[in-house]
């Protein structure tokens, strides 16, 4: 673009500078001309000087009287000043110059070898020189004048026409030089209009639409980069724009999604929660109904009582499981890490789970030195839930088999029952909220459906994971993992810990 | 004239007393503990009444719902439907449910509703 811009001025200075040497050209030729005007009119002018010389001594050798001297006289006096004139206007070309010189000579000869010769000789002879004078080669005295003026001036006619031609080929040389370089910045003015069109106003243009399509909601619409110089600035700046606009857009409809689903969780969760408080209300108020309105025996009104507290209970239970969830959901599982020796967590566990069955025997059977990481009142929530479903979902009674094996960098636990196992249908909701299976419905067995929702959330929370491998008749297997810790790195890791928390009290 | 016959559908044993005792001496109660299982019953038994629990297993509520009202050998079985949430009520009647009760509810009032649905046949 700069490169076109410096040709069209360097073409435009050229078309000025060629119109210059045209009218300086034309100046010339004026000039040349008016110099041969006046080389010729001093030319004439010497001529008539000498007519004037001859024609006064003609005058006085005829009439004899001094006074008829007298143009002859004046004519002398004015000789030499029209002479120089003469020579310096001729002295500017060498063969007109010349010429001069040979015409003044021919003056001089005509002045000295035969006027003043013949003023001299008309003093002392009058009629001799009067016969000079009037005889036949009188007249004819003054031709080599006259013939070297009119050579003179028509060289002289001949080198203005000469200087004027030239002066005028000049010219018409820069005009035409002129019309061409005109020619030739239009031509660059055009090509630059086009280039600035096709490389600046459509890009821009395109641009443009690009910015309307976005404007309407179109926010993969882009422009080519391959733009000049500021285009291809304006280019990326607005394919960065365009870029950063839909990004903030796809961020913004992941997060409405991601709203949008926490709504919809939300809004099942609600609709879960009001079935299950529901139920168990219904029972209580039911039976309450029943006993105010009603007259029953004192065995039915005990056991009517007995439902109403169960199912109170299992309020009360589905209330603290929830808050719990939502504690844990809300702000993460919080956990005050100690040291625990797995197998004495076991032991307390397996204590207090026993005294709840006459039916159910729980095996113990854990490895030496089982060291984890963990927060003791959440890993004996995690396990007490296991041990409760092994438990109710072993109906008939049986072994409960819990093995602690700290193999390597994990700890693994398993809860054993030969209950009724899970049907396969269910196995992969076990772990949502609410979800309980069809046969603890069925047979009464009591629960909120969060329990295992709950220890998922504390072993994952740990760095663990939970699993379980079910058959339906036959069991379930319940196992969780945690990482191990080996002896001296737990007390690191709890001295430590108990350093930052000594500092921050 | 005999008692009516009542299936009483619901998968929370809890509820299946509530139900049985609130409806009073006047019925022959049947009960069924999942979808299924009340479909099956109330084919074979054919009873004057069905209490339905929407919310159960194997088959829900609805599906028997539907079910039961496309048997022409059910005809004269009115069903009642029993549901935790509010909500459904308006689906139940669309799926053909002769009167919907929801949970919790007034004894007095499951043993008028049902009275009265078998009473207006």
């Amino acid at each position: 673009m700069g490169l076109a811009a410096a040709a069209v001025a360097a073409a435009l200075v050229t078309l000025f500078a060629l119109l210059l040497v045209a009218i300086l050209s034309y100046r010339d030729a004026s000039t040349t001309a008016r110099h041969a005007q006046q080389a010729i009119a001093s030319a004439n002018q010497l001529e008539t000087l000498a007519l004037d010389l001859e024609t006064g001594l003609r005058g006085f050798i005829i009439t004899n009287k001094k006074s008829s001297l007298k143009p002859w006289r004046d004519a002398r006096k004015r000789y030499d000043p029209e002479v120089q004139q003469f020579l310096r206007l001729a002295s500017d070309d060498p063969t007109q110059a010349a010429r001069a010189q040979d015409v003044v000579r021919s003056l001089d000869r005509y002045n000295s070898d035969f006027s003043l010769l013949l003023l001299q000789f008309l003093n002392r002879n009058p009629e001799a020189a009067r016969q000079v004078i009037l005889g036949a080669a009188g007249p004819h005295r003054l031709d080599p004048v006259r013939i070297g003026f009119k050579k003179f001036i028509v060289g002289e006619q001949k080198l203005a026409d000469e200087r004027n031609a030239r002066a005028r080929h000049t010219a018409h040389v820069a005009i035409v030089l002129g019309a061409v370089s005109l020619g030739l910045a239009v031509l660059l003015i055009v090509l630059l209009i086009l280039y600035l069109a096709r490389r600046v106003a459509r890009p821009i243009r395109l641009a443009a639409d690009a910015a309307g399509r976005l404007a309407d909601g179109d926010l993969r619409s882009r422009v080519d980069e391959r733009g000049v110089a500021e285009v291809g600035a304006l280019q990326r700046a607005f394919n960065s724009m365009a870029a950063s606009l839909e990004r903030s857009r796809r961020e913004l409809e992941e997060q409405n999604r991601k709203l949008r689903e926490s709504e919809k969780v939300k809004s099942e969760l609600v609709s879960s929660v009001s079935h299950e408080l529901r139920t168990p209300l219904a029972s209580i108020l039911g039976f309450s109904d029943l006993m105010l309105q009603r007259d029953l025996d004192p065995a039915d009104r005990r056991r009517y009582l007995e439902l109403v507290r169960g199912e109170a209970d299992r309020l009360a239970a589905l209330l603290n499981d929830l808050l719990d969830l939502q504690r844990i959901e809300e702000t993460g599982v919080q956990l005050t890490r100690e040291e625990i020796d797995l197998s004495k967590l076991l032991e307390g566990q397996v204590v207090l789970y026993s005294a709840q069955s006459d039916r159910h025997a729980l095996e113990l059977d854990t490895d030496e030195g089982c060291l984890v990481l963990a927060d003791r009142d959440r890993l004996a929530q995690v396990v007490g839930n296991l041990l409760s479903n092994a438990i109710k979902y072993s109906p008939d009674g049986g072994v409960v088999h819990i093995e602690a094996r700290c193999s390597g960098s994990r700890v693994r636990v398993t809860f054993h029952d030969d209950g009724m196992g899970i049907p396969l249908v269910q196995q992969r909701q076990i772990f949502t909220k609410f979800f309980r299976g069809d046969a603890g419905r069925r047979l009464g067995i009591g629960g909120t459906g969060l329990g295992l929702a709950l220890a998922r959330d504390i072993v994952e929370a740990h760095g663990g994971r939970i699993g379980f491998e079910s058959l339906e008749g036959r069991g379930s297997t319940f196992w969780f993992d945690l990482p191990h810790a080996t002896a001296g790195a737990a007390r690191g890791v709890g001295l430590s810990d108990s350093r930052r928390s000594a500092g921050g009290s | 004239m005999t008692r009516p016959s009542v299936l009483v559908c619901d998968d929370e044993p809890n509820l299946r007393e509530l139900i049985r005792v609130s409806l009073g001496s006047g019925w022959t109660v049947h009960e069924a503990v999942d979808g299924e299982e009340a479909l099956a019953r109330a084919r074979s038994l054919a009873p004057d009444l069905v209490i339905l629990d929407l919310m159960m297993p194997r088959l829900n509520g609805l599906e028997v719902l539907s079910t039961l009202k496309a048997d022409p050998t059910l005809a004269r079985t009115r069903v009642l439907v029993v549901t935790a949430q509010p909500a459904s009520e308006v689906e139940a009647r669309e799926h053909g449910a002769d009167g919907v009760i929801v949970k919790p509810f007034a004894p007095e009032d499951l043993a008028e509703l049902a009275a009265t649905l078998v009473a207006a046949r």
